[in-house]
C-alpha cells in the first residue's frame, strides 16, 4: 500500500524520517519558522532552579503557533509517522512536553476537566474534541462522518490549554495519547473519570486519524472504502 | 583585466540562500534539522563613496600609515533574520539568534 517518500530507503532511515521532514518544511517557511521558534524559545527558557519555565507563557505561544500556522505544517509535525524510536521521540517532543505537559504530580482527570471547563475557550475546544473525535462503530474509520481532519484539528486545538494532550511515550508500534492526569482518587466518580480518560487513551477514531495522516492515506478516504 | 573579470563573475551585493543542516553550521550543535541559511554575497564596486576615495588618497599620501583601514565598501548584512529553533540529536531544544541575514548592503 502507498507509503510516502523517504522511509523506504534503508540508507537514509537513520538520518531521515517524516518528523525531521516536517521540521524542515516548517523551517523553510518564514511564518512557521518564526512561530515555532517563538514557542520553543519560550517553552525551553529556564527561569530559575525551582521554576524550569513559564508554563503560562509557553501555553500561550503554543496556542499562537497552532492558531496561526496552517495545518499543512502543524499536522505534519504533530502526526508524522515513525519507524524508529528517535523519530517517535522527536514527535513526542514537538510541544516541548517538559514545560507544556509534564508536571511534578498527576492531577485527577476530572479536576483537570473542571479547570478546563472554567475557561470558556478551553471548554469549547474540549467540546469540539468530544464531538469530532467521538468514536463511532458505524463506520470503517470509527470517526463521525469519516472526517479525520476535523478530529485532528480538534486535537491540535487542545494544545496550550490545561487539558493539553500528548504522546505518552516514544513507541513506534502503538500510539497512546493522554492528557497529564490519572483517575487515582476519583472516589465514586471513578467510572466517569475512566470514561473521560479513555476518550484520549483508547479512542479508535483518534488513533485511526493519526495513523491515516502519517501513512498519507487520509486524502479522499471516503471513495476508497 | 582583473577588475573586468571580477565584474563579469560577480553579481552586485545581494541576499542568497542555502538549505543546510544545523550540524553543518559549525556552531557546535548536533542536529539533522534543516534550516535556511541566508547570507550576503556580491560586489560593492558601484557603492564606492567619496569617503573611500578620500581615504585611499590619505593612505597614498602617507597621512594614514599604521592604522588598519578599509577603503572599500563591503557586502554585509544590514539586518538579521528572526531566531531559529531546533531539536538536537540528544532531544534538547536550542534557539539561535542572528544566524541568518535578512537584508544586505554595501557598508
Amino acid at each position: 500500500y502507498p507509503l510516502p517518500c523517504t522511509g523506504m530507503d534503508p540508507a537514509t532511515t537513520s538520518k531521515s524520517n517524516h518528523c525531521l521532514d516536517a521540521a524542515k518544511a516548517c523551517n523553510l517557511n518564514d511564518n512557521c519558522k518564526r512561530l515555532r521558534s517563538g514557542y520553543i524559545s519560550t517553552c525551553s527558557r529556564e527561569l530559575s532552579a525551582t521554576e524550569p519555565c513559564s508554563r503560562r507563557k509557553c501555553h500561550k505561544a503554543l496556542r499562537q503557533f497552532f492558531d496561526r500556522v496552517p495545518g499543512e505544517f502543524t499536522f505534519r509535525l504533530l502526526f508524522c509517522s515513525c519507524r524508529d524510536p528517535a523519530c517517535a521521540e522527536r514527535r513526542r517532543q514537538t510541544i516541548v512536553p517538559s514545560c507544556s505537559y509534564e508536571d511534578k504530580e498527576k492531577p485527577n482527570c476530572l479536576d483537570l476537566r473542571g479547570a478546563c471547563r472554567a475557561d470558556h475557550l478551553c471548554r469549547s475546544r474540549l467540546a469540539d474534541f468530544h464531538t469530532n473525535c467521538q468514536a463511532t462503530f458505524q463506520s470503517m474509520t470509527n470517526c463521525p462522518g469519516d472526517n479525520f481532519q476535523a478530529c485532528l484539528g480538534s486535537y491540535a486545538g487542545l494544545i496550550g490549554f490545561d487539558i493539553t494532550p500528548n504522546y505518552v511515550d516514544a513507541s513506534t508500534t502503538s500510539i497512546t495519547i493522554s492528557p497529564w492526569c490519572s483517575c487515582k482518587g476519583s472516589g465514586n466518580m471513578e467510572e466517569e473519570c475512566e470514561k473521560f480518560l479513555r476518550d484520549f487513551t483508547e479512542n479508535p477514531c483518534l488513533r485511526n486519524a493519526i495513523q491515516a495522516f502519517g501513512n498519507g492515506t487520509d486524502v479522499n478516504l471516503a471513495p476508497k472504502i | 583585466g582583473r577588475r573586468k573579470r571580477a565584474r563579469a563573475r560577480h553579481k552586485p551585493c545581494e541576499l542568497r540562500e542555502l538549505e543546510v543542516s544545523v550540524s553543518e553550521l559549525g556552531l557546535g550543535y548536533e542536529s539533522d534539522e534543516t534550516v535556511l541559511f541566508r547570507y550576503c554575497s556580491g560586489t560593492c564596486e558601484a557603492a564606492v563613496r567619496s569617503y573611500d576615495l578620500s581615504l585611499k588618497s590619505m593612505r597614498s599620501r602617507r597621512k594614514i600609515r599604521k592604522e588598519k583601514i578599509r577603503a572599500r565598501p563591503c557586502c554585509r548584512p544590514l539586518a538579521y533574520d528572526d531566531d531559529v529553533s531546533f531539536l538536537d540529536t540528544y532531544n534538547r531544544y536550542y534557539t539561535v539568534n542572528e544566524l541568518s541575514a535578512k537584508e544586505c548592503g554595501c557598508v
